[in-house]
């Protein structure tokens, strides 16, 4: 377990340093706090708008942060940085457990500033108290970060450096749409991870309630699908000549 | 068992380029490295030095045979606790410090974290980079790098050092001492295991050898073995011309030297040359000095790779 901590301390403090991350949720703030401006764009309902913009932005930056996972681990692998860490005692599902839960705590860390960083504009700029649907919807997006995370592991080692981030977008962009995909393909649920149980936020924007026991569920649903996803990847990396 | 930390056999390499195979990079390896040793493994670029070094640490599976380290297969991830290793070009997180990626690997390598910061200091010290512990690993000089790449090599004092090119990007001053920390690593008992091209490093550290060639072994064993008696030096005394210029048309090599004198080389597979040189050692006993040459192990490898038909 120690392993897995080392590595995922490694991947969140070499994130968590650069100075761009910093300056990117400074421009998703100074975005949602933009929002009052946008009277035609939102037929008055500036409210909702600055809600809806900060669960976006939210969104966006776990996939950021998911799309960088994939960049890393290919080029660790290119650079010769898994070779150093592998020599060591530590096993390749650990490897990629470990960066796994180094993405989830990044995302979940920026997630979670871009999520109080909104509060405090929308507080500032409606002088009303945070509805709860709000939190739960942030929290459901820093839940989503754990198959995301999966997901962008098992591309960045099944598929070639410069393909994996894009698979990845266009995957997790699909996974969004299950709902809409079932009705096509009926493959709600399947292969591609259902991340639109993660996705409330038309609930955040009209304030209705989304039960506790739902995101304990979901949170579970994720840690399965990462679970399998992960297991793909460490079947695939086992296998895999690290050069 | 234990006599050796390193045994080969039968390893074989064949890289795959999507469904078809490529050219075997290794090919039925069969070498012993016994424990204690300084074991050099030289090659050509392309050889199989470093698919080799890369089949002993697990980073890349072999086609066929086995490869055992410290008696236990080479997957054996446990295996790794004992291991030094060195990659060829050591590329480590950028944005982390010297000391702080020293700390991540002794976590990796279970060092007990009452004695962690105590082990890091001296692997710094050990590689004169205590003064860079602070600094972030991308302002670092590949020297620089290659010496942190070092000391996370022997955090953990290994019972075996595997190190692929460790030479490389140092300064004069950078191997002199790097080959100090490898005879002090053998003196502590660590078996040592390295490629390099930078032969006369080699010559000077190592007591056995390897010589690989696209992939097939061409010679392994003590290096004072493969290299003695493979031929005769003569000195010859100041004043005496006469016997210089008998044997001069013979000679593979002459070297003046600051007496005046000349030594001149000859090779030892010339039994009528080696009987006329006999014969002039009896008619002028003073004006001859006849010792057998040990062959550099520059001219050894040359001499091996290019009479090699692979």
């Amino acid at each position: 377990m120690n392993e897995i901590i080392t590595i995922a301390s490694g991947t969140w403090k070499n994130v968590l340093r650069m100075k761009v991350v910093y300056f990117l949720i400074f421009c998703a703030l100074v975005l949602v706090a933009s929002a009052i401006n946008y009277d035609v764009l939102s037929m008055g309902l500036h409210k909702e708008l600055m809600i809806d913009v900060a669960l976006v932005l939210n969104s966006i930056a776990a996939l950021l942060v998911v799309i960088s996972l994939t960049f890393e681990i290919p080029k660790e692998l290119r650079e010769g940085v898994a070779s150093t860490l592998l020599a060591k005692p530590l096993g390749r599902f650990q490897y990629l457990l470990g960066k796994m839960i180094g993405c989830v705590v990044t995302g979940a860390v920026i997630c979670f500033l871009i999520a109080i960083g909104s509060f405090i504009v929308f507080n500032i700029s409606f002088a009303q108290r945070i509805d709860v649907t709000m939190f739960q919807s942030h929290l459901l997006i820093i839940l989503a970060l754990i198959p995301m995370s999966a997901l962008g592991v098992l591309f960045a080692v099944l598929l070639p450096e410069v393909i994996a981030p894009i698979i990845t977008v266009v995957v997790v962009w699909f996974a969004f749409s299950t709902k809409f995909l079932a009705n096509i393909w009926g493959l709600y649920g399947g292969i591609l991870p259902d991340l639109d149980l993660f996705n409330f936020k038309a609930n955040a924007v009209y304030q209705v309630n989304i039960p506790w026991m739902y995101i304990l569920l979901v949170a579970v649903w994720g840690i399965c699908y990462a679970a399998f996803a992960l297991s793909l990847a460490s079947i695939i990396f086992e296998r895999k000549d690290i050069k | 068992m234990d006599e050796y930390v390193i045994q080969t056999e039968g390893l074989s390499k064949c890289y795959r380029h999507w469904f078809s195979r490529g050219p075997k990079a290794l090919d039925d390896l069969t070498i012993s490295v016994p424990k204690g040793s300084v074991f050099g493994f030289l090659g050509p670029n392309g050889a199989g030095k470093t698919t080799t070094i890369k089949i002993l640490m697990d980073l890349i599976k072999p086609t066929e045979g086995s490869a055992m380290v410290l008696g236990k297969p080479a997957y054996d991830v446990d295996v790794k606790k004992r291991i030094g290793f060195l990659p060829d070009s050591p590329a480590f997180s950028k944005q982390l410090s010297a000391r702080e990626f020293l700390s991540i690997c002794a976590k990796l390598l279970r060092i007990p974290s009452d004695v962690r910061n105590e082990t890091i200091e001296e692997a710094l010290h050990t590689v004169k980079m205590a003064d860079h512990a602070k600094e972030k690993l991308g302002s670092f000089s590949r020297g620089m790098l290659q010496r942190i790449g070092v000391a996370q090599a022997i955090l953990n004092k290994p019972e075996l050092l595997i190190l692929d090119e460790p030479l490389l990007g140092l300064d004069p001053y950078g191997r002199q001492e790097f080959k100090q920390i490898i005879v002090e690593q053998q003196k502590k008992g660590t078996s040592v295991f390295f490629s390099s091209h930078i032969l006369s490093d080699v010559e000077e550290i190592c007591d056995r050898i390897a010589i690989l060639k696209k992939g097939h072994l061409l010679c392994t064993g003590e290096l004072d073995s493969l290299l003695a008696a493979s031929g005769v030096n003569v000195v010859i005394a100041p004043g005496a011309d006469q016997i210089f210029k008998e044997l001069m048309a013979d000679a593979e090599g002459s070297v003046k030297n600051p007496d005046g004198g000349w030594t001149l080389s000859f090779p030892h597979n010339a039994p009528p040359l080696i009987e006329k040189i006999e014969g002039l050692k009896k008619e002028f006993p003073d004006a001859l000095t006849i010792s057998a040459s040990r062959e550099k192990l520059e001219d050894f490898f040359f001499r091996t790779v290019e009479n090699a038909n692979v």
